[in-house]
């Protein structure tokens, strides 16, 4: 089956994708790594350095067109611009993972912006009663509304059958209502600089947001490759039925990573409330996009069961790298938006072509 | 029927004053959307007008949502209950149109507010002119400047009235510094966090060169002076500028980091109540905002004016605390 390469562990997942027919093992508890056949090794590697290649090459080629790209100071820029959808998109990996897509995430960003940040105010009249609260209490607030939101999401999901698509459009609006009657529809301002130090600290010279994005992807990449809980996610992904009988509870798999999904988007909230210095009610707007984006070019299959974090990654960095550069170069955002397109589109047009082409 | 339509007109006049004296006049308004700051001052200041709060007027905000398509249902609704009078604030310069000729055409006056509309049949409208203050905080920043270095422009969403309009203004500024360089000049959508991003890469693509930044709203600079903040540099040592006079931008012109110039939405919200109610009464109305008397600039006129043209006012350290205290 051509799209071995692809999945990790790959004698898993993929291998009950209801297209093949197979019968379906999902989800065996001996260490995969071991059980690489030699050809599948060479191309899964051929692949992963297929999305790294194509990063490096755009690398490479803005470094010959702009000579502020390569410095220091940028590569920084880029890298703190990426931090944000990089989060959200490495918790759209696990939904997309199990099937599924989280539209709702630039909704719950803005609303745990804001509440976070309605608690990590000094200003007296836009704060909640006590504000500012430590840190720490506005960094858990902010946290629990995103998985909170996740949670009703990933319910209406996993008990109720409703297909993602629906159950997270649903929260796209709702939660964007709810952070417009929350904070009356005004920007929440005047963050304490604890609570700001996650947007705009740094530590040794690398900023904070970016060292939260390497934690979040070094803890994903833990769970989804080296955690029983990570193959149940491709097992159920790869084939739901198959995994059902094969014991696995699919609906708690299917609830936790919508609450995984929420709870990312929430850090993405508080890393962008802490970056702008307020509580934005108009932010996060079309954000569920980049991170949909970023999972796809990282060769994610929006049907399930094939994917990689590490791919993901990438894939934000491709856009980060983009649109850092092009506005280097002073060219319109429009065309931003024109190569994106064409970027997302051919890189799905690869991996169907290296699936079902090859 | 016809008969005690006119008995009923007959009624009416003979009644006169004191019978309509204590009809409530039933006024709708309809902004484009009621998300952001500036529409929500505007909301708020059209339910603190005197007459509003006598009871001699009732008013219904209808959120427009940022659809034409919803704003023109809204009109559907006021025509079939009868409104008296309706204050337009519309999303489309014209798809705003049809709404106003479908109550012209049911014989209720439509006045104008905020936003315009490519129709004549506005009985009235009370807003500002965006070229005046693209021109003004243009100015603001060349000013501060002297004349002569560069600047970047961060621009509305392109297309939209507004940002045509301040772009206008902009340039009609820059032209009388032809010394002075536009390095930049891009949209970032209204948005805050877009401007940061923007405005990052600028500082890297540009180092130490720029001098001034234009923002055509208060948010957009807002996002400059962060991205300023976070490259380690001073923001002081910029001539940063934006429009609309929102809250943070106030305090931000307080600490000295930025020019705005106040678009003021009670006025234009007021102003427009006003002549509505000047409108639903047929004449027999004398306004009661206390706008025309801030604003010798805007006389009432009886009403009878096309357009009433609410100044701007640039925010200084003079005035930005007395402005502060309005908002709460």
């Amino acid at each position: 089956m051509p799209n071995h390469s692809s999945t990790y562990p790959p004698e898993q997942g993929q291998s009950v994708r209801p297209a093949t027919e197979e019968p379906a093992v999902p989800a065996q508890d001996n260490n995969s790594a071991g059980g690489w056949l030699g050809s599948d090794r060479r191309r899964l590697m051929v692949q992963e350095y297929g999305i790294f290649l194509a990063f490096l090459l755009l690398v490479v080629i803005l470094s010959f067109s702009n000579e502020f790209f390569l410095t220091a100071g940028n590569i920084s820029n880029v890298l703190l611009q990426t931090s944000i959808n990089g989060v959200l998109a490495i918790g759209m990996t696990f939904v997309i993972l199990t099937r599924g897509i989280d539209l709702s995430v630039g909704s719950v960003v803005a609303l745990a912006g804001i509440v976070s940040a309605s608690v990590s105010t000094t200003s007296a009249t836009a704060g909640v009663i006590g504000s500012p609260y430590p840190v720490a209490v506005g960094l858990s607030v902010g946290l629990l509304v995103g998985m909170a939101c996740g949670s009703i999401s990933g319910v209406i999901v996993s008990r109720f059958s409703v297909p993602a698509f629906v159950a997270t459009l649903g929260m796209l609006s709702a939660a964007r209502g709810l952070t417009l009657i929350y904070g009356g529809g005004r920007p929440v301002p005047a963050l304490t600089p604890a609570f700001r130090w996650i947007g705009t600290g740094d530590v040794v010279g690398v900023p904070a947001p970016v060292i939260l994005l390497a934690a979040v992807f070094a803890l994903s990449w833990w769970i989804l490759n080296r955690t029983r809980f990570g193959r149940y996610i491709y097992a159920v992904g790869g084939n739901p039925h198959a995994a059902k009988t094969s014991g696995i509870n699919t609906i708690r798999i299917r609830f936790l990573v919508y609450v995984i999904s929420g709870g990312l988007a929430g850090l993405a909230g508080m890393l962008l409330s802490a970056r702008t210095g307020s509580g934005l009610p108009q932010a996060g707007v079309a954000y569920e996009l980049d991170a949909i984006a970023a999972v796809v070019i990282g060769g994610t299959s929006l049907s399930g069961g094939v994917g990689r974090v590490t791919g993901t990654l990438i894939g934000a960095l491709i856009i980060g790298v983009m649109n850092n550069g092009l506005d280097l170069m002073g060219i319109q955002s429009y065309y931003q938006q024109v190569l994106k397109g064409a970027l997302i589109v051919g890189a799905v047009m690869l991996d169907q072509k290296r699936n079902f082409g090859a | 029927m016809k008969k005690l339509l006119i008995a009923l007109a007959s009624a009416t006049a003979l009644l006169a004053s004191s019978a309509v004296a204590q009809e409530k006049i039933k006024i709708g308004a309809a902004p484009y959307g009621l998300n952001a700051e500036f529409m929500q001052i505007w909301a708020a200041a059209l339910q603190e007008h005197p007459a509003v709060k006598s009871g001699e007027v009732e008013l219904t905000v209808f959120d427009g949502r940022y659809d034409a398509l919803v704003q023109q249902d809204q009109f559907k609704t006021m025509i079939t209950q009868k409104y008296n009078a309706i204050i337009f604030a519309p999303i489309d310069v014209d798809a705003g149109a049809a709404a106003v000729q479908s109550a012209v055409d049911a014989g209720i006056p439509v006045i104008g507010s905020n936003t315009r509309v490519n129709s004549d049949q506005l009985t009235s409208y009370v807003g500002s002119d965006d070229t005046i203050s693209g021109y003004m905080e243009a100015k603001a920043v060349l000013d501060k400047i002297g004349c002569k270095g560069n600047v970047v422009i961060l621009e509305g969403p392109v297309g939209q009235s507004a940002q045509i309009s301040r772009l206008e203004g902009n340039k009609k500024a820059l032209a009388e510094c032809p010394d002075v360089k536009v390095l930049e000049d891009q949209t970032a959508n209204w948005s805050r966090a877009e401007a940061q991003t923007l405005m990052e890469n600028w500082l890297t693509s540009h180092p130490k060169q720029i001098n001034g930044i234009i923002g055509q709203n208060d948010e957009m600079a807002l996002g400059a002076i962060e991205a300023i903040k976070a490259a380690g540099l001073d923001e002081k040592s910029f001539a940063i500028a934006g429009i609309d006079g929102i809250t943070d931008a106030l305090r931000a012109v307080k600490a000295g980091e930025m020019t705005s110039i106040l678009q003021d939405a009670r006025a234009q919200a007021q102003g427009a109540l006003d002549l509505a109610i000047f409108q639903a009464k047929k004449g027999e109305y004398k306004p009661q905002s206390d706008i025309w008397t801030t604003y010798k600039d805007m006389p009432w006129n009886d009403g009878k004016d096309k357009n009433y043209n609410v100044p701007w006012t640039p925010v200084t350290a003079e005035n930005v605390d007395k402005l502060l205290a309005t908002r709460k």
